[in-house]
Order: C-alpha cells, then sequence, then structure tokens
C-alpha cells in the first residue's frame, strides 16, 4: 500500500496554507504575549491589561453586550422557531429563505442601516419622536449596541435552532396534553430539557460571535466605542499608539474567554440528560 | 488444479485473524457459495479475492496463474457489492459501459456488448435512466449486467440479493443461476442465507469465526453435516445430547444426535408413543412439537389439508428412518 | 386551536418585519430624494443608483472584491478537494483531526488573527501585508471549515469505498475513478456551498480593512471610507450589495432544491 503515502503529499500544499494563514499566526500571538517591552520573557503584557481600567472596562463591555445579545437573541429566536414551525410552510420558508439571507446582513452594511433607522436622525427616531414614544433615542451607547447586536444575532439564532426543534415530536404534545399536562407544563418538562443542549450551544456560537465582533461596531462609531476587538484593532493598525505585543495579550484573553465558555458549556452538556447515555 | 485455487489463505487485522487456513477450490462454470453467519470473515475473503483488501499469507491461483499480489484491474474479476455500488452521476448504459471504456473497447463493440448484456439481464428499455430512478431489483441487474459486460474469468457477488424483498429475492436468484449456466461462467457467492445457497450452489463452503467448516455439494452439506454447527446452520434439526437421544432410541450414543424434523413419520403402526403438544404452519409443511419418552422433538409434515390436522393431545406413533439418524461431533 | 394560530402567525410577522425593518428603511432611503425630519421622504428617484453605478471608485472596489473571492474560492477548492478526497479515502480518522482544526477559522476572531498577521506578513520575505494575496490566503481559512463540512456531507451521501472498488475493478486507476466517479458527483454540492461561501466572503471587511485597507479598496472598505458623504448614495450602496448577496444565496438555494441536476 505503497500509494497511500503518497496519497499523503496531497494533503501537504493544504496544510502548509492552512499553517500559514491560520496556525503560525496564531501561535504568533501567543508567543507575543509573553514578549515585553524590552524583549523579555514575562507577564507584564497581561499585567498591563489586568492593571489598566481603560482595558478592563473594554472587557466589561464586551461581556455585557455578547451576553445582552445573546440572551434576548436566543429569547427571540425560540420564540420564533417555536412559532415558525406552527404555521404553513408557505411563510415558513419564505421566513426561513430570508433569515438565511439577512444572517449574511452584518458589518458595516448593517450598521449604515442602523444609522438610517436609529440614528439621531433616523427615519424610525424620528417617527417614534412625534409618536411621543420616546423622548430620545442613541444608537452610539452600550444600549444601541446591544440592539444592533441583537439584530444580527437572531437570524444566527433562527437558523441554528430550526433544526433542533425537529427532535420535538408532535405526539410527544398530543400524549403530554392527555396525560394532563398543559402547555407550560409541557414545556417545563419535556420540551425543554429536550432543547437544553440545542439551546446552550447556539447560545455559545452567539456569545463567541457577539465578542468577536468588530466590523459592525467599528463602523457604527468609528472605533470609538470601548471593546475588546476595538481595542485590540487600535494596538495594531490604530494611528497614534502601536503595540503588538499588548494587542496579542489582549487577543490572548479574549481566546480565553472563548476557551472558559466552551468549557462551562461541555460541563453543563455532560450534566443534562443527553450526557447521561 | 482446479479454475481457480486458494491455498492456505490468512487475513488479519491487527492481531485478530479475520481468517485463516482458508483451501478451497472451484472448477470452471462451477458456482461456489461462501455460507456462514456474519462476521465469520466471508465478505473479507471474497474482497482478498477480488485484490480489494490484501492477504497476509497464501496463494490464489487462477487459471493457472497466481494473482495473490496482482492489482485488482488486471485480475479479470469482476464484483458485484452488496450496495451495488452504481455510480450515481451515470445512466444505466454508462454504468455498465464504464468496465468496457476503461478498457478503450472500439465504440461499435462496445455499443454491441452493452445492449447484449442489458438484453440478458432484461433491463432494454431503461438504458437513459440514473440509478436513483430505479427500483431494487433493477439495481441489482445493472449491478450483474455491469459485471458481466467486461466477460471476466471470475464473478465475484457480495449478498447480491440482501436488500431485496423474498419475492424479487428468489425471481433473481433464478435469474442468476441460469445466466450462469448460459455463459459457463465460474461464481463465488457471498450469503448467510442458507436456503439461497441450497437452492443455487454447486458446492458450498461453509465458515465459521474464520475457520472452513465444511466443504461439498449442497446435498452432502444437508444430508451429511459434519458437525452440531453445519445441521444447526443448514436448516432445522433436532439436536439430541447423547444420554437425551439413547433414552428416545434405545440405545446407547457417544456423540451428539441430529435428526432431521422431515424424516420422523408420525403415523407409524409400530414405533415409539408419543403426544403431540402443538403445531406451527410453514406454508405447505406443519411443523409439530411432539413429546416423545420424555423427549420434545419437531417433526414437519406436508400440509395436504386441513382435516389431517392433528389437534394438541393426540396421540401418535413415531418412527424414524435409521439413515437419518446421524451423531455429529 | 383558532386562537393559538394566530398567535403563532403575528409572531412570525413580527419576526420578519423587524429583519425587514433596517432593510426597508435603507431601500427607502436610497429611492429618496430627500427624507429628513420626516415620515416619508419628499420624493422618490433612481439618481442615486445610476450616480453609485457610474462611479469609478466604486466600480473598481466591486471588481476587486469580485476577483478576490473568485481567487481565494478557487484556490480553496483546489486545496481542500483533493485534501478531503485523500482523507475520505485513504485516512478516514484524519476527519476528527480536520474536524478540530476546521473549528479554528470558527473560534478565532479575525480581529485576533489580524494580529498575527499583520506582524508575520508586514516584511521579509512574505510581504504579503497590503496586498490582495493575503486576503485570499485568509478568505481560504474562513471558508474553509464551510467548504469542507459541505463537500464530506455529500461526500457520506455516496458510498465512496464501494464506488471506488467497483471502479478499480473494473479497471480505472484511482486518479481516474476518482475524477469520472466521485467528483461528478460533488459538482452540486460544491457549486452549492462555494455560491454560498461567496455571499459571506464578499462581506468580509475586518480582514480587509486591517491587513489591506485602502492599498486594495474592496467593496466593504469603500463602503465604510463613503461614511462621510451622502446617506443615501452609501443607502444604494448598501442595497446593491445586498442585491448581490441575495442574487447568489437564491442561485444556491434554487441549486440546492432542484433533484434534476444532480
Amino acid at each position: 500500500m505503497k500509494h497511500r503515502y503518497w496519497a499523503l503529499l496531497l494533503l501537504l500544499p493544504f496544510i502548509l496554507f492552512f499553517a500559514v494563514f491560520q496556525l503560525v499566526p496564531l501561535a504568533w500571538i501567543m508567543v507575543a504575549s509573553f514578549v515585553t517591552v524590552d524583549g523579555e520573557w514575562g507577564l507584564s503584557n497581561y499585567r498591563d491589561v489586568l492593571d489598566s481600567p481603560f482595558y478592563l472596562q473594554a472587557i466589561r463591555y464586551s461581556l455585557e453586550i455578547s451576553l445582552w445579545s445573546s440572551l434576548l437573541g436566543l429569547a427571540i429566536a425560540v420564540i420564533g422557531v417555536q412559532s415558525l414551525r406552527q404555521v404553513d410552510s408557505r411563510l415558513r420558508d419564505m421566513v426561513i429563505s430570508f433569515t438565511n439571507m439577512t444572517s449574511n446582513f452584518a458589518g458595516v452594511p448593517l450598521a449604515f442601516a442602523f444609522i438610517i433607522l436609529l440614528g439621531f436622525n433616523g427615519t424610525l427616531t424620528l417617527l417614534l419622536k412625534q409618536l411621543g414614544v420616546i423622548e430620545d433615542f442613541n444608537l452610539y451607547t452600550k444600549g444601541g449596541l446591544i440592539l444592533i447586536y441583537t439584530y444580527f444575532q437572531i437570524p444566527l439564532g433562527v437558523l441554528l435552532l430550526y433544526p433542533a426543534f425537529d427532535a420535538l415530536r408532535d405526539d410527544w404534545r398530543e400524549s403530554a396534553a392527555l396525560l394532563g399536562a398543559g402547555p407550560l407544563r409541557y414545556w417545563r418538562h419535556i420540551a425543554l430539557p429536550v432543547l437544553t443542549p440545542a439551546l446552550l450551544g447556539t447560545f455559545v456560537i452567539l456569545l463567541a460571535n457577539a465578542l468577536g465582533a468588530y466590523a459592525t461596531v467599528y463602523a457604527l462609531t468609528t472605533g470609538n466605542f470601548n471593546v475588546v476587538p476595538v481595542r485590540i484593532a487600535a494596538l495594531v493598525a490604530g494611528d497614534i499608539y502601536l503595540d503588538p505585543n499588548l494587542a496579542s495579550a489582549l487577543a490572548m484573553l479574549l481566546v480565553a474567554l472563548m476557551a472558559v465558555i466552551t468549557v462551562v458549556h461541555q460541563w453543563l452538556l455532560k450534566r443534562s440528560y443527553h450526557g447521561k447515555g | 488444479m482446479s479454475f481457480l485455487n486458494v491455498e492456505r489463505l490468512h487475513k488479519r487485522y491487527g492481531a485478530n485473524p479475520v481468517f485463516s487456513e482458508i483451501d478451497f477450490s472451484a472448477s470452471r462454470g462451477e458456482l461456489v457459495t461462501l455460507l456462514g453467519p456474519s462476521g465469520c470473515g466471508k465478505s473479507t475473503l471474497l474482497r482478498c479475492l477480488a485484490g480489494l483488501t490484501p492477504i497476509d499469507g497464501g496463494r490464489i491461483m487462477l487459471d493457472g496463474e497466481e494473482i495473490s499480489n496482482v492489482a485488482p484491474q488486471r485480475r479479470g474479476i469482476a464484483m458485484v457489492f452488496q450496495s451495488y455500488a452504481l455510480f450515481p452521476n451515470m445512466t444505466v448504459r454508462d454504468n455498465v459501459a464504464f468496465g468496457l471504456r476503461m478498457q478503450r473497447t472500439r465504440k461499435d463493440e462496445l455499443e454491441r456488448r452493452v445492449t447484449e448484456v442489458l438484453a440478458l439481464v432484461e433491463l432494454d428499455g431503461l438504458e437513459a435512466r440514473y440509478p436513483h430512478q430505479l427500483s431494487g431489483g433493477q439495481r441489482q441487474r445493472v449491478a450483474l449486467a455491469r459485471s458481466l459486460v467486461v466477460r471476466p474469468r471470475l464473478l465475484l457477488l457480495d449478498e447480491p440479493l440482501s436488500a431485496l424483498d423474498a419475492r424479487i429475492r428468489r425471481h433473481l436468484r433464478e435469474q442468476i443461476r441460469r445466466i450462469q449456466r448460459e455463459l459457463e461462467l465460474t461464481m463465488v457467492f457471498v450469503t448467510h442465507d442458507q436456503e439461497e445457497a441450497l437452492s443455487l450452489s454447486d458446492r458450498i463452503v461453509l465458515m465459521r469465526e474464520g475457520k472452513i467448516v465444511q466443504n461439498g455439494s449442497a446435498e452432502t452439506l444437508y444430508t451429511a453435516p459434519k458437525d452440531a454447527f453445519v445441521a444447526g446452520f443448514i436448516g432445522h434439526y433436532n439436536l439430541l445430547d447423547a444420554d437425551v437421544a439413547g433414552r428416545l432410541l434405545d440405545r446407547s450414543f457417544s456423540n451428539r444426535v441430529a435428526i432431521r424434523p422431515e424424516s420422523i413419520q408420525l403415523d407409524a403402526s409400530q414405533g415409539i408413543a408419543g403426544e403431540i403438544v402443538d403445531h406451527s404452519l410453514l406454508g405447505n409443511v406443519i411443523r409439530y412439537r411432539v413429546k416423545a419418552r420424555g423427549v420434545e422433538l419437531s417433526v414437519d409434515v406436508l400440509n395436504r389439508s386441513a382435516s389431517s390436522l392433528l389437534a394438541p393431545g393426540s396421540q401418535v406413533r413415531l418412527a424414524i428412518a435409521e439413515e437419518s439418524i446421524r451423531e455429529v461431533a | 386551536m383558532a386562537r393559538a394560530s394566530m398567535y403563532h402567525r403575528l409572531v412570525v410577522w413580527l419576526l420578519l418585519l423587524v429583519l425587514v425593518l433596517p432593510l426597508a428603511a435603507t431601500l427607502l432611503y436610497s429611492l429618496a430624494t430627500q427624507w429628513s425630519a420626516s415620515l416619508l421622504p419628499a420624493g422618490l428617484t433612481f439618481d442615486w443608483y445610476l450616480r453609485l453605478w457610474s462611479e469609478p471608485r466604486f466600480l473598481a472596489a466591486f471588481g476587486r472584491s469580485l476577483l478576490v473571492c473568485a481567487g481565494a474560492l478557487a484556490f480553496a477548492c483546489l486545496l481542500v478537494l483533493p485534501a478531503m478526497f485523500v482523507i475520505a479515502y485513504h485516512f478516514p480518522r484524519l476527519d476528527a483531526v480536520m474536524n478540530v482544526l476546521i473549528l479554528l477559522p470558527f473560534a478565532v476572531p479575525p480581529v485576533v488573527s489580524s494580529v498575527g498577521l499583520l506582524q508575520l506578513f508586514a516584511g521579509g520575505p512574505l510581504a504579503l501585508v497590503g496586498t490582495p494575496w493575503i486576503l485570499i490566503g485568509c478568505y481560504f481559512t474562513i471558508a474553509l471549515p464551510f467548504l469542507y463540512r459541505a463537500l464530506t456531507n455529500n461526500l457520506q451521501a455516496i458510498e465512496l469505498r464501494d464506488l471506488m472498488d467497483a471502479a478499480h475493478l473494473l479497471g480505472a486507476s484511482t486518479f481516474r475513478a476518482a475524477l469520472s466517479v466521485v467528483l461528478p458527483n460533488l459538482r452540486k454540492g460544491l457549486v452549492v456551498a462555494v455560491l454560498l461561501s461567496f455571499s459571506f466572503l464578499i462581506g468580509e471587511f475586518v480582514f480587509a480593512n486591517l491587513l489591506v485597507g485602502t492599498r486594495y479598496e474592496t467593496l466593504q472598505v469603500y463602503l465604510n471610507n463613503m461614511r462621510n458623504g451622502s446617506g443615501h448614495f452609501t443607502s444604494a450602496l448598501v442595497i446593491s450589495y445586498f442585491m448581490v448577496v441575495l442574487l447568489v444565496t437564491w442561485a444556491a438555494n434554487r441549486l440546492n432544491r432542484d433533484p434534476s441536476s444532480s
């Protein structure tokens, strides 16, 4: 079976380019984050980040925006998907197709659309002001960012959750109803436990998606809102002050944050009944 | 020397032997069945014959030529897969023509042979269909045609009928047998179905856990099983321990005894007294459970009419032909 | 029952409304002559689109985006197809390794990768920063997980081993069999995966802005650089971009559902 090893050669270009554009840059960050300004090994970059109220604020904002937008996005997606499965197939297919397309509607174009809709002179802002629903609305705040992040989380949540709802079989609801459980108790005792892994998994993906998002917030605030991705980018491509090593430490903290979330996710998954196979 | 000779073949995965000490042969135009329960190594053996799986030792001789290390493309062997392995992107005609194209057969000859073989397997008219537009039986015949058209020296079939329902299976079985006789093809047929093996084969090679248990004609395996495993695998046997058989037949045995249910008579004028326990209907045969001298036996009787059915509790007299009592290891 | 179905329809329509709203507002804005401090625009015009599609800088940026995305996808196919075949046929155990590897482009945000890429390729023998080549490399990694998963799903749908064995026995070499038996069965899945990858690659901004910026201005970077210009003009740009995405995803969905083209 000598030709098996010739076949390995076909893997080489793939491995090479994947390494060059994915693995090596990541390794570089890992190493660089432990190199101090004087070129020595040390933890000073991490210390700088964790001692700075500015960077701590960025981390806190990143976490807050990501958490809230993921929770809201997930909740809306659950309610939406649950109803989607109950309407006629034409409406359902139309909405699913549209959701598919809007899942690509993020970043710069989305930020511009939101400025037009909800900016200081946004059409919806003006409408709501005239109707007296709101006094004023500022899109360029934490609340505004949570709103726009939630918007791009919804399509992703719907697309990820829709197939998971296949696991819920109609006859479960019917047999639960025959056994005397109303819709609420059906959800509490059957649907939610069955869906838990999918919900957790989706939540984790949404969270990671929000934590790493850069284009939307950058285009919306021209890099003036303090979240971790904006800080990282400013440290390697900003106009004022460049410190790639500090950027690496910040990037590593972001990756570590995601790793922690994944570990917690795995742990929760093991505790659900699916993990007790 | 026969047309196909397999000598001391063995194969293992890691430390586990898949099969070992495999010796059998097939004459030209003979249909040999490799029969055995799933996991006995028969499918792997077939793949080794084709050259798709390398062997770890032994020799394969085909038509006087050693092919043990020849690439599968150059063995002159064709194979029908259990999954049929039809190329989903090609029509029936293109599937069948594939092997001839690989041999760079001239266009007019290719057309002629493809048309011929499609007629042979009764698929004319379906040339332009894709595999997903065919029924299971039709797919099976495309796979057969694709293997036949290259005029292989040896045709291997790996459980080719197992995915089909019983009626189509019987029909295709007869078709395969007819084509095999017509073309005087040498075939090795793998199956786990003893009925299929009995009805189809010139010779049966019965395997168990990687070893050949018995190798002989269908009749031999049926009437003269070498041991309890063969007896149990080929048809239904009453298998009695030596002391139980001794009690029933009033003499002593040193081995277990196998008695075919159809070789016992229920209405003998004199014989062993017994009582019907119950019965089950197997189509043209009724299988009674009979208790005689404290031993329970299966007895098969032709199902002639409803009125002749014996009710539970009926008293019968059993006669067992001497030549049907076989001691087995 | 009727009340329940009313509720579900209401929820779905609300969901649709929320999803449509920003787009609808942008569309209306792009068609408006003027729209400020009033509920509806003063008048409708197609002028902004005419202006956009005759703007050389836009056309150049659009062309560059097409070029980079097409290049990256061609490159990705060239690397992924043989690799995927070799793994599926010769080294099925490596599939588990691949499934971990292809998580990386998902798990590591582009902004993090950019830090390393900027330092590694700023100078020296591989001074790729500021050129389209680095984008082709990066987009290959972004498209990879998607292409690989889509193609292995397609590959699992056919019985690769049996098909290859059958082709071998009928006299085909491994290369010939892969080309004439395996590849044609992946064609449709490949086209769908490439189209869908294209629809998200053309929206990529982070790598384009951080690694290349105005030195090779792509669509998204151009859009961002136009933010101080007329809102109507950028709206026309956003809608035009979305139309391209719409067209591509629509084509992919059509192809995916069409059973006759398999």
